[in-house]
């Protein structure tokens, strides 16, 4: 019973409780070591969300109108596969015939630059040729990812006959 | 006194308490910290892995949930599916790789949350039992078949398959249940039986050993995309006008079959096709990798590699060998195309051996750059990595630093069927990976 009416600090005149200083002390500390590995967490959890982020499917391709209006395509995904060996650009047909153009011009593949470092790949492995493509399919290159260039995570720049499309995600 | 006494007795369980309250948010933040790094730590893995994700269980105890989902196809498409998914997790396609010692007691519990009963069937299996009872063929009143096997009722129904796992190797496992069209839909699995105690081999063979850094499974599937929008708008299928349109490994299609394990944007479809290794060397790389064919389609599915043949050493879960029991004889063959047929299994040995001994220094072989070789998927036999020498990287354009990570080779490998080796008509895709070769010294950036 006596424990609910016990007020938070001692009666008055009464001698101070030796421990004070020492919980205070303990208290100061105890926030400290709290407030480091809160701040830890919060810094591992946002790194954590910055790679999901940046490995986050749904993280908008850029668009380029552009881009599109000449080439026919919109550029849908860039993505690192082959254990980092390859990489694979998807893009939506706009325009079938500057889409077939545009995937038929192999001597000059658009060119992967790495925004995070200096690299970049333009050896690309193309669909056949020959197929119809059909206006808001997906179709694809396949990349050597020369040196590494492109890692997961960070964004690539695309160029094409002088048009760029920049900060592109690659997943 | 006494009043100060009880109060003091009060302020030490207070700060006892508090301690133990400390004591509670440091323990829990130490645990989330550490829960934070190693879920990072695992994230990563995931995010870049490559080859068999086996799912096991010391009891070799799983629950399996029958759900609907979606895939997404590399055209653009995205596919009404049924399929198994781990109880605890999330729908899958395809099911998880099951995989169990020979000898040793399986349950597999299936949940079943689709609008009709459904079942599974483990085809090479012997003794199943669902419930306790033999399973087996479930008749109506009328006498016709309702199901291979005992099913687990509509939407929250469910049913228990206890059996010992039979001779090693590789299984199909599937709907029993109105098969035609379940299957179709995406119910179906791979079930891997190692050899007791010896666990780096297919089967009881020692010459069937391989290396378990490289270990794949490819499951081989088809997808008629008229069928499952009827499915989902719960209209009549129209069987007679069966088109497949999609042509799966592992329920995905190239080039998302290059894509690593639980690759971010196809959250539904977790296994990728990737087969990575290195050249055979007696002393440091003397054993193959193992690929695990599966058909869980309608029709052959006459898979090519390119570049190298492959050695069949068992068939349906058997061993390929003579009946002889002191020295049964080896009766495994090298394939340049691995047929497999509907409900089959087939596992093939694989490395990549450099017969001719190329060195650019003591044998060269006269090289020419190709024009177009390195242009199209499929046009040469390999994917020209610019020098015949494995690792060795010639001269490039002043622009190119290198033209590849190390000097690897990709070979392409496919369905020779080659209308499945497409996305909806589209050339190249449909059921088509690469396998990748990297020089004996490994390739430091990947």
């Amino acid at each position: 019973m006596s424990t609910t009416t016990i007020p938070a600090g001692p009666p008055a005149g009464a001698p101070a409780p030796a421990p004070r200083p020492e919980r205070g002390t303990w208290s100061r500390t105890a926030l400290a070591v709290v407030a480091v590995l809160v701040v830890a967490v919060l810094g591992l959890l946002g790194a954590r969300a910055l790679r999901a982020g940046d490995d986050d499917p749904g993280r908008p391709v850029p668009q380029s109108a552009e881009m599109e209006t000449a080439l026919g395509v919109r550029i849908s995904r860039v993505a690192v596969v082959g254990d980092g060996g390859l990489v694979t650009v998807s893009y939506v047909v706009l325009d079938v015939d500057k889409a077939s153009r545009f995937q038929a011009d192999t001597k000059h593949p658009p060119v992967l630059r790495s925004e995070a470092r200096d690299g970049s790949t333009n050896r690309v492995s193309v669909m056949r040729q020959g197929h119809i493509n059909r206006a808001g399919a997906t179709y694809y290159f396949v990349y050597q990812n020369t040196g590494g260039a492109l890692r997961a995570g960070e964004d690539a720049t695309i160029e094409y006959a002088g048009l760029r499309l920049e900060h592109v995600p690659v997943l | 006194m006494r009043l100060n006494r009880t109060r003091a007795r009060t302020r030490d369980a207070a700060s006892a308490a508090r301690l133990r309250r400390r004591s509670g948010i440091l323990a829990a933040v130490g645990a989330l910290v550490a829960a934070v790094a190693i879920g990072s730590t695992a994230g990563a893995q995931a995010a870049t892995s490559e080859g068999l994700l086996c799912q096991t269980d010391p009891h070799q105890t799983f629950s399996l949930t029958a759900r609907t989902g979606y895939i997404s196809t590399p055209d653009g498409n995205s596919i009404y599916m049924w399929g198994y998914g781990m109880s605890s997790g999330q729908f899958q396609l395809p099911g998880p790789v099951l995989c169990v010692t020979s000898g040793q007691p399986v349950t597999v519990i299936l949940h079943n949350t689709l609008t009709e009963p459904t079942s599974i069937v483990f085809p090479g299996q012997k003794a199943v039992k669902a419930n306790g009872n033999p399973a087996q063929p479930q008749l109506d009143t009328g006498g016709s078949l309702t199901s291979m096997v005992q099913a687990a009722d509509a939407t929250d129904g469910s049913v228990t398959y206890t059996f010992t796992a039979g001779s090693p190797g590789t299984y199909l496992y599937s709907s029993g249940t109105d098969v035609t069209k379940q299957q179709q839909m995406g119910l179906y699995g791979a079930l891997v039986v190692r050899p007791a105690g010896a666990a780096g081999q297919v089967n009881d063979r020692t010459d069937s050993a391989f290396s378990p850094q490289h270990e794949y499974v490819f499951l081989l599937s088809e997808v008629d995309p008229e069928v499952h929008l009827a499915v989902e708008r719960s209209q009549p299928v129209d069987w007679s006008a069966y088109n497949a349109r999609y042509y799966l490994i592992n329920g995905r299609s190239m080039p998302d079959t290059l894509a690593p394990n639980n690759a971010s944007w196809l959250p539904s479809q977790p296994y990728g096709a990737l087969v990575h290794i290195k050249p055979w060397d007696a002393a440091t790389n003397p054993l193959p990798a193992v690929i695990r064919y599966l058909n869980a389609g309608r029709v052959s599915y006459p898979f090519h590699p390119h570049g190298s043949d492959e050695r069949v050493v068992n068939k349906d879960g058997h061993a390929l060998q003579g009946t002889s029991s002191t020295a049964p004889q080896d009766l495994s063959y090298l394939k340049y195309d691995i047929d497999v047929m509907p409900g089959q299994t087939v596992d093939a040995l694989m490395d990549w051996r450099d017969v001719e001994h190329w060195d650019a220094t003591t044998n060269p072989i006269p090289t020419q750059l190709p024009v177009i070789t390195d242009q199209l998927l499929v046009g040469a036999d390999t994917w020209f990595s610019e020098s015949p020498y494995l690792g060795t990287k010639g001269s490039y354009p002043a622009n190119i630093t290198v033209n590849n990570e190390c000097g690897e080779y990709y070979h392409v490998a496919h369905s020779h069927a080659l209308q499945q080796a497409t996305n909806y008509g589209a050339a190249f895709g449909g059921m088509m990976t690469v396998f990748r070769i990297d020089p004996a010294a490994g390739c430091p950036t990947s």
